[in-house]
């Protein structure tokens, strides 16, 4: 029986590797940012996970890709789509979790979980960047500044200024031509902020509101991202400390259930599982900017929970 | 008069009045001769829409399914069709907060039965078969099919040939069936008399309103056609009375007193720009603003000038059936392509247009349809040049107003210097 | 006209990609006249019956060039393809154009081809209120007038005798698609989905006698296969164009099976017959009406037929375990019907998923990725339900 198990989520901008012991509890993870889906990134997320967790490829039972780039992870022994591994990696960190946003690089989902954490219904946007990461982008590069800076330049924005498009092709004109006005940038900031909450409105609408709500994903990262979504829908968020990395978490913990060789769990492993996963992933629901820099690597051994039975092919 | 109107259908409910929802043409003249309280839902989420109200029903149209390109009329109306009927089933919408809930769910009462009758866009007939089906196949519901005026015949052409004596006939035919199950759906047989009474008072407010656009023919405009759409609800769905000819008069003799002061519509007119498009309810104001900022005088349009009872010679008095089915017909979207050309090249030559400006709009595929072909006739055969602006008629999300400006930048420029050339 | 040495269902398949070249063919050898029918209740036998090819246009593959300037880009990818084909003077094969239908998408395309080129366009409009008391006559009325109007075209008289023939060779053409779709849904795999809407489409565009002989080859050619574990999927919505064949293998690689479906180049198209034991033209009239009761359209309005019940009667009994609703972006009907479609399936516990469909390309990764999640989905609820 192999002591532990990976999951890897190849996103658009972002490379994630997770490693967990056989008893569901985080060993190691890597991100690693690359702007597009390279492999290179994803080999250095894997090597870095690894090395954190002082192990060999060999010593990984089994490895769930996910991610736009699933296909390409070497060595994966089976790949699921995102959706299913954000709801697994949230619902086991958030127990009782029953709606998903996750906003990711290049696209935003909303995902229902149900009692038991699978998914029950998901919708995505398609080929339009409008309310995703890549519109933080093109906000930052319209009013030059970091994309770390946007979440400070909005907290301090107070006048609500029309963005008439929400096409990210287009938006960058219209902020141009906002700051041409004399518009100040921090206004325009809060402004795009609350346009995406708005956009992200809609997503939600598409599979209906439910709560607790969790949010995942790097924009779950900007904190006046977070705050004006939590406003739009008029509830509280709950995101984890490492929202980036909940799909390839999500995808080791299947790794882990459909292992052969996976041994019974009784129902006080469980239980006791539930507990730790409570506290090391403990969420939180309103992040200040000093949450916004997550480190990169950490290696961390703490136990994980899996909230629902293990269930084995 | 407007606000009234509305807070008479607000109110409807309370004071034990039957409320009849209906899209597309003008038939409200028949209800209120059947003594109905009548809701255009169009009229309705326009008027959200002008107000800025209109995202809660649209998120909630999206909650319950609705596609974001899908005519934002139906779109937002559904919404509120939804809204009133979780209402009633006391029902609660994830997204759209409890407060916008109530409210919008109180301000529309729901309807007693349906009314469609719509004319050139096949989504309008549709709509309303889906609101029937949201209401759970409850409330009954009458369809005046209107057919498209294609004018494919040789003798076919605007208010001539078999097409439309045909067509004219048959919807009037329809027109009584459609008295025949409102007089059912009262229990009170149908008041021809309060009928023949509206209709002269519609037309004779029709008659006044076109003799007054006719003044604007002059240039400088005395007014623009911002100040025709603000009149739109009145000739479109206001009660016929003494109190609308009345306005139309009051507005007649603005115009008069506006020509004979020298009073322009926009200060420093030195462009006349003909407008196509369906209206832009949520930028009303900004559109206006923004044209008269660049001296443009936006003189006529296809929506205020080639609709909403405009061939009052049609309507007889006496027997007014079938000008009305005629003027259901004379929708701006129920003609092809070849009708719409002749229309407007006819008011681009008559109020001397320098150019046309075609609002594109996203979920208003009726009205965008023959625009690039107009544009290219009005180009090819009165040398007229056009600009196009993506909007739409009730989700502001769909703007890019910066495209707008810089497109109509250009145009103005290619005019001055056509005139710079002409004058050298 | 069809080349005798290829294998009949490849054959089949290359009249479906590339139907200009029939056409071409097919007037070549026979001299004869071709009409372009615009979807998607034109009554082909008329035309037939005059002698002429009657065609369902097709969605062509080209990028929209020339028509960008004619239709705005928030047209359904059918129709901004219509557009695109008139200017660019690929619809120069048909003698004229026929359509019975008012959606307003179409009507604009329709007008495009109309303005553009210089073959009588004739528009039918057969009414969509399919329950009011003077539907049967309207329609009838219209029936009529094509007949007239394809006299005209043609400049012979159309018989009764000419017109019956006409239903009789469509009929078979439609009960014999319509065994091969009655055979999947009982478990039959001979076909994939991309192959059956081939025989469909190639049955919107071929001559139906010579259709009919080639797919009775076709099935003799055959090899039989029955279904296999996959997760079995029906297949909803998508009119008048046909959905891509790499988007109905892609669905098909990802894990799942198609058994059933609800396309207009699928069941929906061959769902009805013409009654041959009345008068033609009234037998007609009564397929119009009929058509919408087999299988709903959200085109047409009528209170006594659900499209969300058929749907579920569909799913029940073939068996499906999920729905991917196909939705051409922008069809309004489609967008207006498809929360109640949404609401019945969900009620009932059947796992859907909608993907919209665009004339250019396919986001063959985000729909993977959509319809896997699809399929984890199902296969999880399977297993607990285990």
């Amino acid at each position: 029986m192999s002591e532990h198990f990976m999951g890897v989520d190849l996103g658009s901008t972002t490379a994630k590797a997770v490693i967990i012991g056989a008893d569901a509890g985080m060993v190691a993870w890597r991100t690693v940012q690359m702007g597009a889906v390279s492999r290179e990134g994803m080999r250095q997320a894997v090597d870095g996970a690894l090395e954190s967790a002082e192990l060999r490829r060999a010593d990984i039972g089994r490895v769930i890709g996910t991610g736009y780039g699933r296909r390409l992870v070497p060595g994966v022994d089976r790949t699921f789509t995102e959706i299913t591994c954000h709801a697994r990696g949230v619902a086991a960190a958030c127990p009782g979790v029953r709606l998903v946003i996750d906003i990711g690089g290049q696209d935003s989902k909303a995902i229902a979980v149900d009692r038991d954490g699978f998914v029950e219904d998901f919708a995505m946007n398609d080929r339009c960047a409008s309310g995703t990461g890549r519109f933080f982008e093109v906000l930052a590069r319209a009013l030059e500044c970091e994309v770390d800076e946007l979440a400070g330049l909005a907290r301090s924005g107070s006048e609500d200024l029309e963005v008439s498009s929400m096409c990210a092709t287009f938006a960058e004109t219209e902020i141009v031509s906002l700051l041409a006005q004399g518009a100040e940038p921090p206004d325009i900031a809060a402004s795009v902020h609350r346009a995406v909450a708005a956009r992200t409105l809609g997503l939600v609408a598409q599979v209906g509101k439910r709560r607790p709500i969790v949010m995942t994903g790097g924009v779950a990262k900007n904190a006046a991202a977070v705050h004006a979504l939590a406003e739009a829908l008029e509830s509280e968020l709950i995101v984890p400390p490492h929202p980036q990395i909940t799909g390839a978490y999500g995808a080791a913990l299947l790794a882990l259930e459909t292992y052969e060789g996976a041994p019974p769990r009784r129902a006080a492993d469980l239980e006791r599982a539930e507990e730790s996963a409570a506290a090391a992933f403990a969420p939180q629901s309103s992040p200040s900017c000093a949450d916004c820099e997550v480190s990169d690597s950490t290696a961390r051994s703490v136990v994980l929970g899996l909230p629902i039975p293990v269930r084995r092919p | 008069m407007v606000a009234d109107y509305w807070e008479n259908v607000f109110t409807a409910r309370e004071r034990g009045q039957q409320v009849v929802w209906y899209n597309g043409s003008a038939v409200n003249p028949i209800f209120q001769a059947a003594g109905l309280e009548w809701c255009h839902g169009e009229a309705f989420s326009a008027r959200l829409a002008a107000q800025q109200l209109e995202k809660p029903a649209q998120l909630a149209a999206e909650e319950y399914g609705y596609i974001g390109e899908l005519c934002s009329y139906a779109r937002t109306h559904l919404g509120c069709a939804v809204l009133t009927q979780q209402a009633r089933s006391e029902d609660q919408t994830g997204v759209v907060g409890l407060i916008d809930q109530q409210e919008l769910a109180s301000r529309l009462p729901a309807p007693d039965f349906f009314v469609n009758a719509y004319a050139g866009c096949s989504t309008g007939q549709q709509w309303d078969e889906i609101s029937y089906r949201v209401f759970g196949k409850e409330v009954p519901i009458f369809n005046v099919s209107l057919p498209f005026l294609w004018g494919n015949k040789p003798d076919s052409g605007y208010l001539r040939g078999r097409e439309w004596d045909e067509a004219s006939q048959y919807v009037a035919r329809q027109l009584h069936d459609l008295i025949a199950f409102v007089e059912s759906m009262t229990g009170r047989p149908f008041d021809w008399d309060a009928l023949r009474e509206a209709m002269t008072y519609i037309k004779r407010a029709s008659e006044l309103r076109r003799e007054a656009m006719e003044l604007c023919k002059a240039a400088p405009t005395p007014a623009t056609y911002w100040d025709w759409i603000a009149s739109i609800a009145h000739i479109n769905f206001l009660p016929a009375t003494q109190e609308l000819v009345d306005y139309f008069q009051a507005v007649k003799d603005e115009i008069v007193k506006r020509l004979e002061s020298g009073i322009p519509g926009v200060q420093n007119e030195r462009y006349r720009f003909y407008f196509d498009g369906i209206m832009n309810w949520n930028k009303l104001g900004w559109l206006a603003k923004k044209f008269a900022a660049h001296d443009v005088a936006m003189v006529c349009g296809r929506y205020t000038h080639n609709a909403f009872w405009q061939e009052p010679h049609l309507i007889d008095t006496d027997d007014p059936i079938l000008g009305m089915a005629q003027h259901y017909l004379l929708c701006p979207t129920n003609h092809g392509t070849k009708t719409l050309k002749y229309l407007t090249n006819r008011d681009c030559e008559e109020y001397g247009v320098d150019g046309i400006v075609f609002h594109a709009s996203r979920t208003c595929r009726a009205f965008t349809n023959p625009q690039h072909l107009l544009a290219k006739a009005a180009q090819r055969e009165l040398g007229i040049p056009s600009m196009f602006f993506e909007g739409d008629v009730a989700d502001a999300s769909f703007y890019k107003d910066e495209i707008l400006e810089s497109r109509l930048v250009a145009m103005l420029e290619t005019i001055d210097l056509r005139r710079s050339r002409a004058t050298a | 006209m069809t080349q005798p040495s290829a294998g009949a269902l490849s054959t089949l398949i290359e009249i479906a990609e590339n139907p200009t070249g029939y056409v071409t063919r097919w007037k070549t050898a026979t001299g004869g006249k071709a009409i372009g029918a615009f979807p998607m209740n034109f009554p082909a036998e008329i035309a037939h019956a005059a002698g002429v090819l009657s065609v369902v246009v097709q969605e062509s593959r080209e990028p929209i060039t020339s028509g960008r300037n004619l239709l705005t880009e928030f047209y359904c990818g059918y129709t901004r393809n219509l557009a695109d084909q008139a200017a660019r003077g690929r619809l120069d094969v048909y003698d004229g154009f026929f359509l019975a239908d008012h959606c307003i998408q179409l009507l604009g395309a329709v007008d495009v081809v109309r303005e553009e080129g210089n073959r009588p366009v004739y528009f039918g409009q057969l009414m969509a209120s399919m329950g009011d008391p003077w539907t049967r006559t309207a329609v009838d009325g219209k029936m009529l007038s094509f007949r007239e109007e394809l006299a005209e075209f043609t400049g012979r008289t159309i018989g009764d005798a000419d017109l019956a023939r006409s239903i009789r060779l469509f009929n078979e053409n439609r009960r014999l698609l319509r065994s091969v779709f009655d055979a999947r849904r009982a478990g039959d795999a001979t076909f994939t989905s991309a192959e059956l809407q081939a025989l469909v489409k190639s049955s919107m565009v071929m001559d139906k006698e010579e259709h009919t002989a080639l797919v009775r080859r076709a099935l003799a050619e055959a090899r039989a296969a029955r279904r296999d574990g996959r997760i079995r999927l029906h297949l909803s919505g998508h009119f008048c164009h046909a959905p891509r064949p790499e988007l109905l293998r892609a669905i098909e690689d990802c894990g799942a099976i198609v058994v059933d479906d609800d396309l207009f180049h699928g069941t929906r198209y061959i769902s009805t017959d013409v009654r041959e034991d009345v008068e033609p033209l009234a037998a007609l009239s009564q397929w119009y009406l009929d058509r919408n009761v087999s299988v709903p359209c959200p085109t047409r309005v009528q209170h006594d037929v659900d499209w969300d019940a058929y749907l579920l009667d569909s799913v029940r009994a073939s068996g499906a375990d999920g729905v991917i609703v196909l939705m051409a972006k922008f069809c309004e009907p489609h967008m207006l019907y498809y929360p109640e479609l949404r609401k019945a399936l969900n009620a009932a516990g059947v796992p859907n998923l909608l993907i919209e469909t665009e004339h250019e390309g396919l986001p063959l990764e985000s729909v993977r990725t959509r319809v896997e999640a699809l399929l984890e989905r199902i296969r999880h609820s399977q297993l607990a339900n285990a």
